[in-house]
């Protein structure tokens, strides 16, 4: 047994939701007990004789996996879904509500492939002016062609790729400058 | 009988005819390609035969010459196309009549006449089968696409003269639409197709998706095994299918039914064929193309009557008499399929990549699974994001949603995201399960694509804070994170430092 489970912690971690800015806040007895809201709750994690995991709490099991942990930041999905939680503490929730609230808003948006696929045709030049929605390029993946299209309002910066490349996910195609 | 046969394709359809084909007796041959050597569907038939090197610029199950040529230099009897690449290619087929293969499907006659759209919407007007309006005949460039759908009026539809499984249609609802759409269009029925004709018609807004399931012998006989409920759509693509359907009553049923065998009869059909109808608001039903394959949905219809489409093809590919009349065929309580793509529903289902890194198949009375993949099966941006069906059987449509769910639970993939959540969201949407739903379902019945289930979001939140917890271990000095032992003065300091 390492030394942290037997360390009584009774710390404050906060998970606050990447998507929505929800949060749960809970009290981490040890590794095993935590409680939220004067709650107590049990967690177990289990790995099945298939390899499979499942996070056991509040009476029920589900199958659980940790996609990405990038600092604070976690990716897991809990029976195919996924969640993405920053944990804070009290303190370094203060500080991210300070930084949001003094940081400038962001002028430019980069839109990153999707998938990786191979860019069929580009629809948009630098300087076009573009709407929500309008298709910025056809992107193939699986057979399928998929239109690209902006989600803001704005003008393109830089059209970062050109027809016929295969792309990865996440490399940026186009830049949006926001108006 | 067949002695042997060419399976050309790949994943859960040619494990399915393997399957089959295999239990009558028929030696099966599978085709091993560079993409996927070691594809679990090669270790379920009987020879594994090796796709040539090529240039590589056409994808192997789309490669005429060279699977024609595996089927004669191996000495292979026949060749079963499955569904998607060639399976509706009347070159193919008749590539395949002319090296002196079987091909388990129709001639290549007919699937020109019924896989080519436009040539389809005769017969069916011959057959007077009601259609929606448009002009017969393909569109040549984009000029005359404008003036066509000025015509028809808005909203129209292009569509693939070739296509089929929901590829190669675009929806336009303005003029400004239907040149990049007509483009779009063309380029992608070349691609996917081989053919860039594409045709516009009328565009049923929110119909329901009800097809037919036929099946035809050599000699005249046709007889229908009833309709699959296939109204769940995303952009074409069914992801949840049912038999019957709730929408039909049997007088509806009896009528869909007549006009579907009259089509067959009068396109002289055979083997296995599916008339899609489209239902509008009022119940009035519309031809829209008959698919002259195997169906990714058939086992739907296989649990309701009890048959084996795949061995009738094959019966009436070798030349044998169809073993039922119409009055053999009896629909026996409900059946749903749920697809199973690797896809990210949250990402606007963008395709998901990866391994599987762990599988676990629900098993139960009354369920299917066809599946292509297994524990360490890449899934990769070559080929369709399908990679299982659940089908279950129930005694009603109640009963087949409560196994549905209950299998959809018990069915875990790791290492790639799928749609089982939203297969879950579908099975317990309020109007989904009263029956009352058409294809504008997903857009417009759904608050979430995914199904949460319950305290779900408190325990990922939990199993996020747990694992934080493990990885940062805070007895020591852990830096700017883990700060217990911080005067609160010199932390208020710091804040106000920011």
């Amino acid at each position: 047994m390492d030394s942290n489970t037997l360390n009584i912690q009774n710390r404050t971690l906060i998970a606050v939701s990447d998507t929505d800015e929800s949060s749960y806040e809970f009290q981490v007895k040890n590794q095993y007990e935590f409680s939220s809201k004067g709650r107590k709750l049990k967690a177990e994690l289990i790995e099945e004789a298939d390899g499979i995991l499942l996070f056991s709490c509040e009476g029920v099991r589900y199958p659980v996996e940790i996609v990405s942990v990038k600092q604070n930041s976690y990716e897991v999905v809990v029976n195919g879904v996924s969640y993405h939680y920053t944990i804070e503490t009290p303190f370094s929730l203060k500080r991210r509500q300070i930084l949001a609230a003094n940081r400038p808003a962001d002028l430019n948006e980069e839109v990153v492939a999707p998938m990786p696929g191979k860019i069929i045709s580009i629809l948009v030049k630098a300087g076009q002016e573009v709407q929500p929605g309008t298709g910025l390029l056809v992107l193939e993946a699986m057979k399928m062609q998929n239109t690209i299209t902006a989600t803001t309002k704005g003008v393109v910066e830089k059209v970062s790729v050109r027809e016929g490349q295969s792309v990865s996910k996440d490399d940026i195609l186009v830049e949006v400058k926001k108006q | 009988m067949i002695k042997s046969i060419l399976i050309a394709n790949r994943g859960e359809i040619a494990i399915r005819i393997a399957r089959t084909a295999h239990r009558m007796g028929i030696h099966t041959y599978g085709i091993r390609t560079k993409k996927e050597p070691n594809a679990v569907y090669l270790q379920k038939v009987d020879e594994i035969v090796d796709f040539p090197d090529t240039d590589g610029t056409t994808p192997e199950f789309l490669d005429i010459a060279n699977l024609v040529k595996l089927a004669v230099d191996n000495k292979i009897e026949s060749l079963h196309p499955g569904y998607g690449y060639l399976s509706e290619n009347a070159d193919f087929a008749r590539a395949c009549r002319d090296a002196g293969v079987i091909f388990v499907g129709p001639s290549p006659e007919i699937i020109h006449k019924m896989g080519d759209k436009i040539v389809a919407k005769e017969i069916a007007k011959r057959s007077n089968v009601p259609m929606v309006g448009g002009a017969l005949g393909g569109v040549p460039n984009a000029d005359e696409a404008v003036r066509e759908a000025e015509a028809i009026g808005y909203p129209v539809i292009i569509k693939a003269a070739t296509g089929g499984g929901g590829r190669g249609m675009r929806i336009c609802r303005s003029t400004d639409e239907v040149r990049p759409n007509y483009e779009l269009c063309t380029k992608e029925a070349l691609t996917a197709f081989g053919d860039p004709t594409v045709f516009i018609e009328k565009y049923v807004e929110n119909p329901k998706h009800i097809e037919f399931q036929i099946v035809a012998d050599k000699y005249g006989n046709v007889v229908h095994l009833g309709e699959r409920e296939c109204s769940i759509q995303r952009k074409h693509q069914k992801l949840i299918e049912e038999a019957p359907s709730p929408a039909l009553d049997d007088d509806l049923r009896a009528r869909m039914a007549d006009a579907a065998v009259r089509l067959a009869k009068e396109a002289q059909y055979e083997s296995l064929g599916t008339v899609e109808f489209l239902l509008d608001h009022e119940r009035n039903f519309y031809f829209m193309e008959m698919n002259t394959r195997i169906q990714v949905e058939h086992p739907v219809t296989e649990m309701i009557t009890g048959l084996n489409l795949v061995e009738l093809q094959l019966l009436i590919a070798s030349g044998e008499r169809l073993p039922i009349t119409q009055d053999d065929v009896h629909l026996n309580g409900w059946a749903i399929e749920c697809r199973i793509n690797a896809e990210d529903v949250q990402a606007g289902f963008t395709p998901s990549i990866g391994m599987i890194k762990n599988l676990r198949l629900p098993s139960n009375n009354n369920i299917r699974i066809d599946s292509g993949v297994r524990v360490g099966t890449e899934i990769t941006p070559f080929f369709d994001s399908m990679i299982a069906k659940l089908i279950v059987h129930g005694t009603d449509r109640a009963d087949a949603i409560r196994i549905a769910l209950h299998s959809l639970e018990h069915f875990v993939v790791m290492g790639v995201k799928t749609t089982i959540p939203f297969d879950k969201a579908v099975l317990h949407n309020e109007i989904y399960r009263k029956g009352d739903f058409n294809t504008s379902f997903i857009e417009t019945c759904m608050d979430s694509l995914v199904w949460h289930e319950e305290h779900e979001e408190l325990i990922a939140a939990l199993f996020a804070v747990s694992n934080y917890n493990h990885d940062n271990d805070f007895s020591g000095d852990a830096g700017e994170q883990a700060e217990p032992n911080v005067d609160p003065w010199v932390l208020q300091k710091r804040i106000r430092h920011l």
